[in-house]
Parts: C-alpha cells; structure tokens; sequence
C-alpha cells in the first residue's frame, strides 16, 4: 500500500542519512597525516608559472596595501597567473584558512607554528604546530629566496629548527607613544626608570593633560605587556618565569609577578577618565587632539598616525617598568604576518615563485606596510630608524613565548589576569593575582 | 462526523512533497547537527590532516572540571540573564509598539521601517554605532550623563556593560517581533473589537480581553524565537564588549572563540571542545525552550 | 467557482473606527466608537518617540559615513566638518559591490522562497494530518529552532558532496535552515478550517493546486513573514559565506564588506558607506512586502 510504502522508503532515507553522517564523521576522522612531500623549489622559468594562485591573509590596511603593490608587479612580470588575492578580517581569518585548508584552496596563507618547550604538556600544543608536525606547511630553510631576510629573525620563527614560514615584518608594542612638543612644552625627558616615569606621569596629571591613553576595550593588554618586558627582559628570563610555573615552583601572586598586576594597576590611574570603555579609535584621537600625551600602543600604528587630519610629532619609547635602566633597554616586539605553503596547495610553483618575488621586491611591499623591516639593508619609515638604540637587540614580547595551558581555568590564560584589575575588573592587583593563580593551580 | 482529513485523493502526492521537504532540511540540517554530537566525543582541531581521536566524555569533564567551572558557571548565569531580560523586554515593547503602529496613524508605514531597519543594518554596524554613541569621551550618552553630574566606561564597566549590551540587543531585536506581532493583530476580526464596544469596552479593556488573549499564538512564538535567539546569540556581544570580557561572557561566545580560536588571550581548545560546550548549550535551550513552551501553551488555553 | 467569500481587503482592526490603544496608561475614555482625540495625539507622540529612537543611532552612521578617515581619527562622535559624499562611490568600487550585490539578491530570493516553500510542504501536512504522528513532527520542527551550530559539520558535508564554492551548495544549506517557518505556518493552519479544504477538493483542485495557489492567499501575511525572516538570516550572513566560498566571484554582498575591517584600525567611514549602500536594497525590499502585510484575509467569513 501506498502509505507503507512511504513509511518504509522513508525509514530507509533516514537510516541512510544517518549512516551519512557517522559516516562523514569517521572519515573526517580518518583524515589523519595524509600529507604529501613537504618540498618544493622556485621554478626558474618564469612562463612555466602558469594558473591561479590563491593568497590569504588577514586584512590590516598597510599590508593590504603592501600586497597589493607586490602583486600587480607579480602580474606584469608573470602575465600566465592569475593572483586571487583575498584579505579577510583577523576574527574571521581563522575560521577562513581552516575551510580553504581543508577544500585545498590556498596557495600561499599565513601560518604561526610555535615551539613547545619542553615543560609544556604535549596537549597545549597550537593547531599551526601540530599542522607543522603532520607536514602540512612546505619547508622553506632551504629556498634561496630565504637568504634576503635577516637571520635573527628567520631564527626567531624556526619551527623545530627549520623554517616553513616567511616573515614580513616585525612590530614593537612594549612602549609607548609620545607627543614630542608635550614632552618638550613642559621640559619632560624620555624616563629611564619606573620612578622616574611615574614622576613624568604625575606631573602630565598635574598640568591637567592626560598621561596615557589606553584603549580598554581593544587593546588593554599591552600594558600588562609592557610592564613584563621591563620586569623579565631577556627571552631567558621569560623562559624562566614560564618554567617555573608550569612546574609550579613560582606562583602568579607572590613577588615580581604580583607586581606585574601592581604596576599594571598604577598605570591604570593615569589613564584618560572611563578608559575601560574606550576603543582604539577613540584612543588615537584623544593623542591626535593633544589631550593625551602618550599612548599605550605598538608600532603598527605609526602609518595611521602619520596620515592623520592632525598631525602630531611623535616618538616611542620602551615603558620603563624596572627601576634598573639597563633593563628598560630594548623593545619588546613580534614578527608580523608570516607566510606559509601548505603542501596540499594547487599551484607549489607559483606559490614559490611569489614568495621568491616577494622576497625580492621586500621594499615594495615594505613602503605601504609599515612594519620594522625584517630584511637587512631595506630602510623602513624614518621612524624605525629613531628608536633603532631600542631595536637593535630585539626581545620576543612575552605574548610570542607564553603558552597557555588548556587545562587551567581563563584567569591564568595569559596568565597575567589584568582585564580582573580595577577599573578593566572589579578587584585590585592582588586579588586579581590570586584569581589568577587559584585557575592556574586547577590546571595541575 | 466522521473526520475524513483525506480530502484531495490519496495521500501519495502529500507524503511525496512533505518526504522531499524533509529531506532538505535532514540533509543539511540534521545531520550536521549529529555530526556535532559524534565529533563532541572526539579531539578533532580546527585544522585538517591532523590526526583524531577518540576521547570518550573527557570534553565534557573538562567543560565541568574545577578549573573550567567558575567561568563556564558566570558565562552560564550572564547567558540567562541577557535572555530573559531581552525576551522579556524585547517582547512587552515590540507588543505595545505593534498595537501603536497598528492603529491608523499618517507615517504608520515609516515607522514601521525605522523599527525594522536594525535588522537591515547587520550586527558590525549596530555595534559601531553604539560604540560611537557610547563613547566615553565624548559621546551623546556622556554628554547625558554629564548633565546629571556623573560619567561612566559605558561598555567598558563591568557593572554596566551586560546591562547596555541588553538594551542595544533589545534595540536592534524589536523589529522583528513587531512584524510578527503586527502580522497576528491583523488576523484579528475587527468584528471582536465592535462586539467589544457595544459591551462598553474602554480601550484598556479591549488590549486586555482581546487583543492579548488572541495573539496568545504570536507571543508564543516571538517569546519561543526570542530566548531561543538571545540564548544563541553572540554577535553582538562580541562586537560591543569583546571576545574574552568576563563581565559579559556568555555561552555562545564562548563556543566561538574556543571552536575557532582567535581570540588574544583566551586559551584555544579543540573544535572538539567546542562541539561539547554547544551540546551542552544545546540541551540548556531545549530544556527552557519546552517549559516556556509548556508555560505559554497553558496560558494560551487558559485565555 | 469557490462558494466562499474569499476576499483579500486592506485593513486593519480599526476599520469601524475605533483605534485599539497603546497602553492602559491615564485610561482616557472612549465614548463608544467616536475617535478618540487625546488617544491620538498621544499616539502620535508615542510614534514621534518611537522613530526618533531608531533614526537617530542612524543618523550617527550618516554622519560617519560622510567623513574622510583622516577627520574621523582625529573626532570620531563629532558634527561632521567636511562631508565627503564620495565615499560613498569609494566604498562601492573598493568593496566591489556591484557584482557582490547580485549575489546576494540572487541567493537570497532564492534561498528564502526555497525555504519558505519548504515550510508550507512539510507544514501543511503535519497540521492536516496527512502524515502519520503530527504531533512527533512538530516536536521536531520545535527542535529544529535550537539545534547547535552547525558550520563546522555542514562544511565537511558540503565538500563531501562537490557543493563546496558552489552557489547552489550555498543556497540549499540555508534554504535548510527555515527555522520557525514550518511552525508558524503548521499553527496558523489550525485557524483555517479544513472545510476550505473540502470545498476547494470538492470543486476539483488537486493537492499541489491547492498547496501553492490557495493556501498562499489564505495565508500571505505569515507567508510573507516566514519569507522575511529567512530572507533577512540570508542576507545578513557572514559565516557560512566566509567558509564556503573561496571565489571572490560568488562573494555575497556582506563579505564585501570585509575590504574595509582591519586588523588594528578597520575604515569606519567607508565602512558606514559601505553599509547603507548594503542595507538600502533590503530596505525596499521591505517596504515593498510591507503591504502583503497590511493586506489580510477578512477574518470575519473564514472564522464565521
């Protein structure tokens, strides 16, 4: 009968579609390790580039533009491919890249793998390593196009001692912004020491300008970051610091590291009024506006600045958060985007002979980007060259070496909890180190 | 009589449409959606070629585990709090403002627009336009505030945010339940209204006795879609107050930015994890939808 | 050929006059039907509230639309200075809306009719009984509202079967998602007797005839509603479109809006251009399908 029919035929439909789904699940499953050879090399003819060539990155106005310029001279020197370039916002990037990884639509992307030291657990692991770990990034150590960049540099993006990606920049974000005439108006020199830079803020407060500029709502963290490349500042005590709490010998809340949140929260006080709900646009314009005398900012911003409706003469210098000098000495910093092949991409060829022309053209790209150059010999905006005695011995900002521990609760992500402290949180440095400390002791 | 609900021959041409229909929404629907509970059970990341494994309930323990608990509980209770305060209010205006722009008023049809134009207006935008008027250094609301002698962080205190990022999502939900309202008042026969009159009826009277009972259906409906959104929703807390603010953390966000990483500062999961936490969610919503339902359905009879 | 009067007339409840109200707020007094002219005055001042705090936040993005990036930097809540009405021509060439906005107008008529035609095939049904179990049935149309998101398992079956970068894979995953449509439509069913039904049977309609030529009169104003609500999930998305397409050609117009969000800083201006030059088509849209809202059966001859 017709309707016994149906019912049985649609059992059946819905058992398949069942079956379709473990199915689907399991073979997702199965999908393990499947990578091909890692190698590859820049074809050195340059009408054997042919096809299209899919690049994604994350979207920031001065590397879009970088790419851009490096692509359409891409273009006229290799008329046979097409550059699908696509720029796509940080929050999505993630999201994006995984689906193209997985359909194998990229060509050249972005990629992190980082290290995990050895007192880290296997399962803190981020997904670009364990990516790196399968062979899913192509091996670049030995192209020639690798030689142009700085070698410390490529050094600090070493993933298990060889290279898989290409780095196109470095930024600085341990100091801060700061209005030259302000500076000069009232006789302020750049402080060197914690006391004497909470002199100079006292004073900015006194004269009724604010100090700093903090933008709460986007970027509050680089304070905190800050005041870490002051207290630890080499990368050895960084590592230090992060082996001893992971093997629990030192604790978030007890001496340097509660002092980390103490300045943290000192510094709070001189920024603008309700700075907890200002974002980073509002930030910059209460600097352009000559309200605020310096900003909690890295040196990605410097383009923006540069081309804003008012202009301000602006410096950098490093937050002097330790009262010996020495320490203040040198800007914490990270490699910016850094490129990737990943080996299942359609177009290898093409894909090298990009990162070959990229690396060749570094200054094209460079001019519009407006990061550190991470090649020797190619100067960047005059700027880089002032704060030069700051760069000269790169530090790895704390965020580039810290890895979280998955098994700890949220407040100890960092681990440092400042987004706790009054008046990004509800509690002081302490109890915002305690909180801190308690999630991380539940990650044992 | 004897109910004969076969009225256009045999049911072959109805169960062939509905098996199709049904199809559809199992194909894309459904299944992904055990497919969500199978990989629950798994450490798959968000990456491919990686291997996967099996783990059995441990997303779960995690999720639960004394390290996790504190902040899955405040993400729990801030989830709860914005939907029942966004159905809530979201629901008595949009009814109040259905009737109002249900009357025959000149300019009824653009207001009806401006109330649904948030929804045109896609979360990112929403998000920088109260940001700017948010302001606190000099936006409107502090401009406001300064007049009554006081300032604020807006979304940037903890104490005030959860509640303006309420208002905002209530702000920008409102047209939606309007149109289903204004859609159930017109299928009320103005007959109820005259008999209403002749009985004497003030107007008060007549919104109470029959207006509100007959739209029981549509109230039903907007509460359902709108704890069911609001519980659900991420968006715009995401935009307002960012991805890793404990003052507003709620559950769907949380599922974002451990599913799909990218957050400074959170830790990053598996997509494993992930997929547990939104079983998790999963089975929260469906408790409270069905006894709102339950609780709605009764009163809908009760009217 | 129909017996019963059914007649599509435009009103609303206040054909006889008499206004329904707002509030019971200072209980002013109706006199049985004479217009009330206190109830519409306040009814204008509410209504006067109501669109001033909705356009108001809009003119905020007006006014940042109009400025230059480098003005907005530097006073982001101020009185724009230097209107700059060719952002608005920036913003369209730089985010490539032109060939984004067929798109997007293409996969949301469709999507949206798909699922809405759906939901009336598997409503209908459920609420006439025509299916075993109806009862089961709308639990799960019920379920369906909550089910977890899905992107991460929908993208994997969508490679799986050569749907991935298709438009069409695009439009079947969110015509699937008709959320409360089949709900709403099983549930309106219930106030439209089935003697309609019989009638239209006995007059010689078959199922599909009277599936998709009479129950839509009857019922427009909640088709229509579903339509909307799909229609707007379609054209608002950004997720699925970001992860199934990796061909610029097939973008929708919101990925478009990507050229202007950065990383540190993101384009504010453009953006703001960039969004009312998005939002203006669905806003038509929504003036237009406005008045199948309006439009309603008379209640009256169906409920008798």
């Amino acid at each position: 009968m017709a309707t016994t029919m149906l019912r049985g035929r649609r059992a059946r439909l819905t058992t398949g579609l069942i079956t379709l789904a473990v199915g689907t699940s399991l073979a997702l499953a199965g999908c393990a390790g499947g990578a091909p050879a890692t190698s590859a090399s820049v074809p050195t003819d340059t009408a054997a580039v042919t096809g299209e060539l899919n690049v994604l990155v994350s979207s920031a106005s001065g590397s879009d533009a970088g790419f851009k310029a490096v692509n359409d001279a891409f273009a006229a020197k290799y008329p046979d491919v097409k550059v699908n370039f696509t720029a796509v916002p940080n929050e999505n990037y993630n999201q994006a890249r995984s689906s193209r990884l997985s359909a194998g639509t990229i060509d050249v992307g972005l990629a992190n793998p980082k290290e995990l030291p050895s007192y880290v657990p296997e399962s803190n692991k981020g997904d670009d390593a364990r990516l790196a770990d399968a062979g899913g990034f192509v091996d670049l150590t030995d192209q020639a196009f690798m030689k142009k960049f700085n070698p410390s540099v490529l050094d600090k993006i070493k993933y298990a001692g060889r290279n898989f990606t290409v780095p196109t920049g470095l930024s600085y974000y341990s100091g801060l912004t700061y209005n030259k005439k302000i500076f000069a108006d009232n006789n302020i020199q750049i402080p060197k020491t914690w006391d004497e830079f909470l002199a100079v803020c006292q004073q900015l407060k006194d004269k009724g300008i604010t100090p700093i500029s903090i933008g709460g709502k986007d970027t509050g963290g680089i304070v905190m970051l800050s005041v870490v490349q002051g207290l630890y500042p080499t990368a050895q005590n960084k590592q230090d610091l992060a082996k001893g709490l992971y093997e629990y010998t030192v604790a978030l809340n007890t001496d340097k590291q509660v002092e980390v949140l103490q300045k943290v929260q000192q510094i709070y006080t001189f920024g603008q009024s309700n700075f907890a709900g200002s974002n980073y646009n509002e930030m910059t314009s209460q600097f352009l506006n000559g309200k605020a005398a310096m900003i909690s900012d890295g040196t990605w911003n410097v383009g923006s600045l540069r081309k804003a409706e008012k202009q301000v003469d602006f410096g950098y210098f490093p937050l002097p958060a330790s009262n010996n000098a020495a320490d203040n000495a040198n800007l914490g910093g990270k490699v910016e985007l850094t490129l990737a092949v990943p080996t299942n991409a359609k177009n290898k060829d093409a894909a090298m002979a990009w990162l070959a022309f990229f690396a060749d053209n570094y200054k094209l790209f460079n001019d519009k980007a407006g990061f550190a150059p991470s090649q020797e010999g190619v100067e960047g905006d005059p700027f880089y060259a002032e704060i030069a005695p700051y760069t000269k011995n790169f530090e790895p900002a704390w965020d580039t070496i810290w890895i979280a521990n998955t098994k700890a609760g949220q407040a100890a992500a960092l681990p440092f909890n400042w987004n706790a402290v009054k008046p990004m949180g509800s509690m002081d440095a302490q109890g915002a180190a305690d909180a801190a400390q308690k999630d991380w002791e539940a990650g044992r | 009589m004897t109910k004969s609900y076969i009225v256009f021959g045999r049911r072959i041409t109805a169960q062939l449409t509905f098996a199709i229909g049904m199809a559809l929404v199992f194909i894309f629907s459904l299944i992904p959606a055990v497919g969500i509970l199978i990989i629950s059970f798994t450490d798959i990341r968000s990456l491919p070629f990686l291997p996967v494994r099996w783990v059995g309930l441990e997303n779960y323990e995690t999720f639960f585990s004394s390290a996790q608990i504190g902040y899955n509980v405040i993400a729990l209770r801030n989830t709860f709090v914005f939907a029942f305060a966004v159905t809530i209010f979201q629901n008595v205006l949009a009814l109040l403002i259905a009737v109002l722009l249900n009357q025959r008023l000149r300019g009824r049809n653009f207001a009806r627009a401006a109330v649904f134009l948030p929804t045109i207006l896609g979360v990112t935008v929403i998000g920088l336009i109260f940001t700017l008027l948010f302001n606190p250094s000099a936006g409107p609301a502090q401009q406001l505030w300064g007049a009554f002698g006081s300032s604020s962080a807006f979304f940037g205190d903890p104490s005030l945010a959860m509640t303006l990022v309420i208002v905002v999502q209530v702000w920008s939900g409102i047209g939606v339940a309007v149109v289903i309202y204004l859609a159930g008042l017109q299928a009320i026969a103005p007959e109820l209204y005259e008999v209403a009159d002749i009985d004497g009826a003030t107007s008060g009277q007549k919104l109470r006795h029959v207006t509100i009972p007959l739209l029981a259906p549509a109230v039903t409906a907007n509460t359902l879609l709108c704890i069911i959104g609001a519980l659900q929703s991420y968006q715009l807390i995401y935009v307002l107050t960012g991805p890793i603010n404990p003052a507003t953390q709620v559950l769907s966000l949380a599922i974002f930015t451990q599913g799909f990483g990218g957050a400074q500062g959170g830790t990053v999961q598996s997509q494993g994890y992930a997929a547990a936490i939104s079983m998790v969610q999963f089975v929260i919503v469906a408790i409270v939808s069905l006894l709102s339902l339950a609780y709605l359905r009764r009163r809908e009879t009760v009217l | 050929m129909s017996t019963m009067p059914i007649a599509a007339v435009p009103t609303s409840t206040d054909a006889t006059g008499t206004p329904t109200t707002e509030t019971p707020g200072p209980r002013p007094e109706s006199v049985g039907t004479r217009p009330n002219r206190t109830l519409k005055i306040v009814s204008y001042v509410l209504m006067g509230l109501v669109i001033l705090i909705y356009l108001y936040p809009l003119v905020f993005l007006i006014n940042t639309a109009l400025k230059s990036n480098s003005e907005f930097l530097v006073d982001p809540t101020g009185l724009v200075r230097n209107p700059q009405i060719g952002n608005f021509l920036k913003a369209w060439e730089q985010g490539n809306f032109a060939s984004y906005m067929l798109n997007s107008v293409f996969y949301t008529v469709v999507a949206a009719t798909l699922g809405t035609v759906m939901s009336l095939m598997i409503g209908f049904p459920v609420a006439r009984g025509y299916v075993k179990h109806p009862k089961a049935w709308m639990g799960l149309f019920a379920a369906m509202l909550f089910l977890p998101n899905t992107l991460v398992t929908v993208f994997q079956l969508a490679l799986r079967l050569n749907l991935y970068d298709t438009p069409w894979g695009y439009i079947l995953i969110m015509a699937s998602g008709v959320g409360v449509g089949p709900l709403l439509i099983a549930g309106y069913l219930n106030s439209i007797p089935r003697e309609i039904d019989e009638a239209a049977a006995m007059d010689g309609s078959g199922y599909l005839r009277y599936l998709f030529t009479f129950i839509p009169r009857l019922m427009m104003p909640v088709l229509s509603t579903a339509f909307i609500l799909q229609a707007i999930g379609v054209w608002n998305d950004i997720i699925l479109a970001t992860i199934l397409f990796s061909s610029k050609e097939h973008w929708p117009v919101t990925l478009g809006l990507f050229a202007f969000k950065g990383t540190y800083t993101s384009e504010w201006t453009l953006l703001s251009a960039a969004t009312m030059i998005v939002a203006a088509p669905l806003l038509i849209v929504y003036l237009f399908l406005q008045r199948y809202l309006v439009a309603s059966v008379v209640g009256g001859a169906v409920k008798g």
